[in-house]
C-alpha cells in the first residue's frame, strides 16, 4: 500500500524538466547543429563539401595556433595543479587564522578576468610596470617589457592564468581533503610514517579523484579561454600568442568569414569533445545506481 | 596534529602575497595622483592619495552606462538561470521519468561546452531573432553558460533534503507545484542563494559572448569596457585602475558575505566522483 502510493508520487515528473530541456535544444544542440551546417556550405549557403576543411588544414597559422594552444594549455595546468595541490594540502594543518586565509587565495579566482587582464597589464608595462620594474635591477636600467618580446610573451600570460586559476584547485582539494579517513593517518603515524609519507601515501591517493576530475576541466577552460589572452596581447606581437578561441573569434568576426571560423570552431570542439568523453566517465561513474 | 610548522607557513605567507599583490597594485595605482603613475621606478606607496581617476571614470567615460548594461544583465539572467533551475533540480531529484538519464548527462556535458566553439552560429541565429545588441539577447546567451551548473547545484541541493514534508503534504491533498513553491522553496534559500551568487559572478565576469554579441554601447558590458580602455592610443591607467576596482567591488562583497554557501555548493557536486 504504501509502497504503491510511493511509487506514483515519484513517477511522471519530467514535465519539471522540460524547460531545461527545450532550453538545451534550442540554444545549444541546435547552434551546434547550424555550426556543422556552415562548416560544410560557402559564404552564399551553398553546399560546399569540405572545402572549408581543406583550407584550415592548409593555413600555417591555424596549425601555429594549435601548437601555441597547447604550450599554454600544458604550461598553465601543470603549476596550476603544482600549486594548487600544495597550497589545499598546506591549508590542511590548523593554525590561527586559516579561514582568513582560505578565502584570501580565492581573490585572484573571484576577480572578473577582464579586471585581473588589465591589472596585470598595467603590472607587465614596459615603461611603468611594477614587474619591470622589479625585473630590470642589475640590468644595467635596461627595461624588459614581458609583453612586447615574443619570448616572453607566453610565460608572462601562463603566470597570470596560473595565478588566476590555482585557487579553484585548492578549493577543490581542501574539499577532497575531508573525505579521507583520519584513522589513516594515526595508523600510519604509529608505523612511523613522516609527513612526506603520509601525504605521498595517503593524502594523494585519497584525493586522486577529485584531482583528476580538475585536471581535466582546467583542460577544458584552458583550451577554452581567451579573455586574459584578448585584453593583454590580442594574440601578439605577431601572433605568438594567438590561442585557437581567439582564431575562431578573429576569423568570425574580424574577417567575417563564418564558413572557414566554423570550420575551426569544428577542430577547437573535436580536441575538447574527448576530453569531455572522458570527463563524463569519469563523473558518472559514481552515480550509476541512481536510477 | 598541533605541530607548529614554521616551512608550512612562510610558504603560506609567499602565496598570499601572490595572491593579493595585483589587487593591492590595482588599489594604489587608482588613487596615485597621475604624475605619480608614470613614475619611474614606480613608488609602492602613493605620494598623495587622490579619488581624482574615480571622478573621471564617473563624469568623463561610459562605465557607469555599462555599469548599469552589466546589472540589468546578470540580474536578469540570473533570475531565469534560477526558475529553470528551481524546477530542472527538483524534477531530477524527485522524479523518474523515461529519458532522464539521457537528460542529465546532456546537462552535464553542456556544462563543459567550448563557448569559442558556438560563438559563429550563436551570433547569426540571435541576428535572424534580432537579438543582437540587446539586453535579452545576452540574458539568452549567458543561460548556455550558466544554467547547466545551476540545475546540476539545485539537484544536488534538493537531493540533500529528506522528503518525507513532501510526502506528507501531498496527502495532505497538496499538488505538485504547490509542493515546490510552499513546502521546498522555502527550506531551500541556502541552496538558492548558492546558485544565485555562481550565476551572477559568472555573467557579470564573462567575456566572449558579451565581446561578439554586444557592440552596441547601450548594451555593452562592463569587461568590454574595460577591454575598451586599453585599446586607446594613450590608456588613462589611473582611470583603468579605478574603474577595475568599481568592476570588482560586487563580485568581492558578494562573495565574500555569502562565501561559504557557495562553496559548498559548487564542492559538493565535484567531489562526488
Amino acid at each position: 500500500m504504501v509502497r504503491s502510493k510511493r511509487r506514483s508520487y515519484k513517477r511522471g515528473g519530467g514535465i519539471f524538466t522540460l524547460p531545461v530541456a527545450l532550453f538545451l535544444l534550442t540554444f545549444i544542440v541546435y547552434p551546434f547543429l547550424f555550426n556543422v551546417r556552415l562548416a560544410f556550405t560557402d559564404g552564399g549557403g551553398d553546399f560546399a563539401g569540405l572545402v572549408n576543411f581543406t583550407k584550415i588544414a592548409a593555413d600555417k597559422s591555424l596549425g601555429n595556433s594549435f601548437g601555441l594552444t597547447v604550450y599554454y594549455v600544458v604550461g598553465s595546468v601543470f603549476f596550476q595543479m603544482l600549486l594548487g595541490t600544495a597550497v589545499g594540502i598546506a591549508l590542511e594543518s590548523p593554525f590561527k587564522g586559516r579561514g582568513i586565509v582560505r578565502s584570501l587565495i580565492l581573490i585572484p579566482w573571484v576577480l572578473p578576468g577582464a579586471v585581473a587582464a588589465t591589472t596585470w597589464a598595467w603590472m607587465y608595462h614596459g615603461d611603468f610596470g611594477i614587474i619591470t620594474r622589479f625585473l630590470s635591477f642589475g640590468l644595467s636600467g635596461e627595461r624588459y617589457g614581458l609583453l612586447t618580446r615574443p619570448w616572453t610573451v607566453m610565460p608572462a600570460l601562463i603566470a597570470v592564468n596560473v595565478w588566476k586559476m590555482f585557487p579553484f584547485v585548492a578549493v577543490m582539494v581542501t574539499a577532497g581533503l575531508q573525505s579521507i579517513d583520519k584513522t589513516l593517518y594515526e595508523a600510519a603515524r604509529v608505523d612511523g610514517a613522516g609527513r612526506m609519507a603520509e601525504i605521498r601515501y595517503i593524502t594523494l591517493p585519497g584525493i586522486r579523484h577529485v584531482l583528476f576530475s580538475v585536471l581535466l576541466l582546467l583542460t577544458i577552460w584552458g583550451f577554452n579561454s581567451i579573455t586574459l589572452i584578448f585584453i593583454m596581447t590580442q594574440g601578439g606581437p605577431a601572433d605568438v600568442s594567438l590561442i585557437l578561441p581567439l582564431h575562431v573569434y578573429r576569423m568570425g568576426f574580424m574577417f567575417f568569414n563564418f564558413n572557414t571560423a566554423a570550420a575551426e570552431s569544428i577542430f577547437l570542439f573535436a580536441i575538447l569533445a574527448v576530453l569531455i568523453a572522458v570527463y563524463l566517465r569519469v563523473f558518472t561513474q559514481g552515480e550509476g545506481g541512481d536510477e | 596534529m598541533k605541530k607548529y610548522r614554521p616551512g608550512v607557513m612562510i610558504f603560506l605567507f609567499l602565496v598570499c602575497v601572490f595572491c593579493l599583490f595585483p589587487f593591492a597594485w590595482m588599489i594604489i595605482s587608482s588613487i596615485k595622483e597621475s604624475g605619480d603613475i608614470m613614475s619611474v621606478p614606480p613608488t609602492l606607496v602613493p605620494r598623495k592619495a587622490t579619488l581624482s581617476h574615480y571622478g573621471d571614470v564617473f563624469t568623463k567615460s561610459n562605465i557607469p552606462r555599462y555599469f548599469v548594461n552589466s546589472t540589468v544583465i546578470a540580474a536578469g539572467s540570473t533570475l531565469i538561470a534560477l526558475a529553470f533551475a528551481l524546477l530542472g533540480g527538483y524534477g531530477f531529484a524527485r522524479y523518474r521519468f523515461k529519458g532522464k538519464s539521457f537528460l542529465q548527462n546532456a546537462v552535464l556535458s553542456s556544462q563543459m561546452l567550448p563557448t569559442a566553439a558556438i560563438i559563429v552560429p550563436l551570433f547569426i541565429i540571435l541576428r535572424s531573432m534580432g537579438l543582437l545588441n540587446t539586453y535579452l539577447g545576452l540574458i539568452l546567451a549567458y543561460l548556455i553558460i550558466t544554467l547547466p551548473l545551476s540545475v546540476w547545484m539545485m539537484t544536488g541541493y534538493f537531493r540533500s533534503i529528506p522528503a518525507d514534508i513532501e510526502e506528507a503534504a501531498a496527502i495532505d491533498g497538496c499538488g505538485r507545484l504547490g509542493i515546490l513553491v510552499r513546502v521546498v522553496l522555502p527550506i531551500s534559500i541556502p541552496g538558492i542563494v548558492a546558485t544565485a551568487i555562481y550565476c551572477f559572478v559568472v555573467t557579470w565576469n564573462e567575456f566572449l559572448f558579451a565581446l561578439s554579441f554586444a557592440t552596441d554601447k547601450n548594451v555593452m558590458t562592463l569587461p568590454i569596457g574595460l577591454a575598451e580602455f586599453t585599446r586607446e592610443f594613450t590608456i588613462d591607467w589611473g582611470a583603468l585602475m579605478a574603474a577595475s576596482v568599481l568592476m570588482t567591488l560586487p563580485i568581492v562583497l558578494l562573495f565574500f558575505t555569502l562565501q561559504k554557501g557557495f562553496i559548498s555548493g559548487l564542492t559538493a557536486g565535484a567531489t562526488k566522483g
